[in-house]
């Protein structure tokens, strides 16, 4: 774990970048049948931040992913990805990671030719896509288990892939959709820990959407809490718990001061 | 680390041996129990047939005994074989058109909802029309023989394998869509990287119904559109041996027909097992 702290001993406050990675300003969703799914979400993400967005289901979390991946345009406001505006995406999509609830994985595919597969729409030799490849591997602790296929996996460990997927082609922004929840509260709470060691190594801002309130304070430098009808951002919460967290965060009183506070702004 | 237990877990199913073994031997005692009951039920009507037909003296050109169909067989050796090997040219041409051009055609009406839409309806119309129907004309536009029968035998294995194609290609994960579209990917990559592979234990039971549906379609092609001698076919053999009131014959060529439906259809669970065997569920040793 030394190694990680010195990681974060550079990652000070003062040395950090102070781009914005993702801002929003007054972004709005309706969709064609007349529904708002978001309105007015007003929001901008620092490089190298971990944020959570926490809410119930339906209040526009997935619809603001899918905007900030170019999936959906928004119907109005400005959108902008690493300085990019929403409508021409067209370069970046190696700079942005996705990791579903599934993991979508390939069942034909061994573990390291699913990992490969972001590579394989860029100009790469075989032996670099493998070289890639066995390092993000490597990194989720899965590289004696390349040529196992999916099915030969348990369901922790298939996330494990699919975040090695994620992460292979080094993105600079990787969003996540509810990544750990359909694990078991072990396994959740051993990839919690992982992710984290993964985001302060990899340096990369982190977008994570739940609606579990512990692991959004857990995990994250700032949780933007989402109401429903329509969706909208009703509060940001700066999570001031240094780096790197332990388990014995999740038992202290700030983190449960924390959790209080962000359930407290969950219900308006 | 935090995932070691995970992982000891998942080492232990890979490489544990002794289960494997223990698996092998199980394999063995269901192959006791999968063949010894059908095989025994085979010896009871053989040998039902035998006695009884001689018991009731029943003519051989009402119902010959199977002592007799095999006597038919090796006299006849030569011709039998000829034919057969005319059917089994026929069908396996009239499969493999049906499997490159049903394929193609799904591929092409799965990339576009407009082309299914236009198109799948009258692929229906083609599968309703009753063979016996279509022949003839067939027969008539090409001419007696080779031609007319792989097309015969095309026409009733392309159905099967368009509309299971189409509907593994449609039955996609729309997740792992959405991410090869975040990946930028065109629709080809899409179509060859996840849709085909994904389809493609639909397009295995496709097969399956296909190759058993060729030996028909050329055999009937060969009843309707036979030329004679060996050249002719097993269909066309039938309708002689039918006429000349060759009745052992007759019953020789009707079981090499059905032998060679088993052994086709053996050879495509043959590559199922190849193509499936590891990663799908329709082949693989499900334990629990």
């Amino acid at each position: 774990m030394k190694s990680a702290q010195s990681i974060v001993q550079e990652m000070q406050p003062e040395e950090v970048e102070e781009t914005s990675i993702v801002s929003m300003r007054q972004v709005s969703k309706v969709f064609p049948n007349g529904y708002t799914a978001v309105e007015n979400v007003n929001t901008s993400i620092k490089e190298g931040e971990f944020v959570s967005f926490v809410g119930p289901s339906g209040c526009g979390k997935s619809t603001i992913f899918k905007m900030i991946s170019g999936l959906i345009s928004p119907s109005e406001g400005e959108l902008e990805i690493l300085g990019e505006s929403g409508s021409d995406q067209q370069q970046q999509s190696n700079d942005v990671g996705f990791v579903f609830q599934d993991a979508t994985l390939l069942p034909w595919r061994s573990v390291i030719k699913n990992v490969m597969l972001p590579l394989e729409f860029q100009n790469l030799s075989k032996a670099e896509m493998k070289e890639q490849a066995e390092e993000v591997l490597e990194l989720v602790g899965l590289k004696e288990y390349a040529e196992a296929l999916p099915r030969q996996l348990s369901g922790g460990m298939r996330m494990r892939v699919s975040i090695a997927r994620a992460l292979v082609a080094k993105p600079k922004l990787l969003l996540m959709d509810e990544p750990f929840g359909a694990l078991d509260e072990i396994t959740r709470q051993s990839l919690q820990s992982e992710l984290l060691r993964i985001w302060e190594s990899q340096k990369m801002t982190v977008l994570f959407i739940t609606h579990n309130v512990f692991e959004a304070v857990y995990l994250s430098t700032r949780v933007a809490v989402m109401t429903p009808g329509p969706g909208k951002i009703a509060s940001t919460v700066d999570i001031p718990m240094p780096f790197p967290r332990t388990d014995k965060v999740r038992t202290s009183h700030q983190f449960s001061d924390i959790v209080g506070k962000v359930s407290q702004d969950l219900k308006f | 680390m935090e995932h070691t237990s995970d992982n000891l877990h998942v080492k232990e199913r890979l490489e544990d041996h002794s289960k494997e073994r223990e698996a092998a031997a199980k394999r063995r005692r269901n192959i006791m129990n999968n063949w010894v009951p059908p095989m025994i039920t085979f010896l009871v009507f053989l040998s039902l047939w035998q006695f009884g037909t001689q018991w009731l003296q029943i003519p051989v050109y009402i119902l010959p005994t199977p002592t007799d169909i095999i006597a038919a067989s090796i006299q006849n050796s030569d011709r039998l074989l000829a034919s057969a090997t005319t059917t089994i040219l026929e069908s396996v041409i009239g499969f493999v058109f049906s499997v490159v051009i049903g394929v193609g055609a799904a591929v092409i009406m799965a990339s576009s909802k407009i082309l299914e839409r236009s198109l799948y309806p009258y692929a229906i119309l083609l599968q309703t029309i009753p063979i016996v129907a279509i022949a003839p004309i067939i027969v008539i536009w090409f001419g007696s023989g080779m031609n007319a029968i792989v097309i015969i035998a095309f026409t009733i294995g392309f159905f099967p394998m368009l509309s299971n194609t189409l509907i593994g290609l449609n039955a996609t994960d729309r997740g792992m869509i959405n991410l090869m579209q975040l990946y930028k990917a065109s629709k080809w990559e899409i179509m060859w990287k996840v849709r085909l592979p994904a389809a493609l234990p639909y397009i295995i039971a496709g097969l399956k119904i296909s190759c058993t549906l060729a030996i028909i379609g050329a055999i009937v092609g060969e009843y309707i559109a036979g030329i004679g001698g060996g050249a002719g076919g097993l269909g066309y053999a039938i309708t002689v041996a039918s006429t000349t009131m060759e009745i052992p014959y007759l019953f020789a060529c009707g079981i090499a027909a059905s032998f060679l439906g088993i052994a086709f259809f053996l050879l495509v669970s043959l590559l199922s097992k190849v193509l499936l065997g590891s990663w799908h569920e329709s082949e693989m040793n499900v334990e629990n």
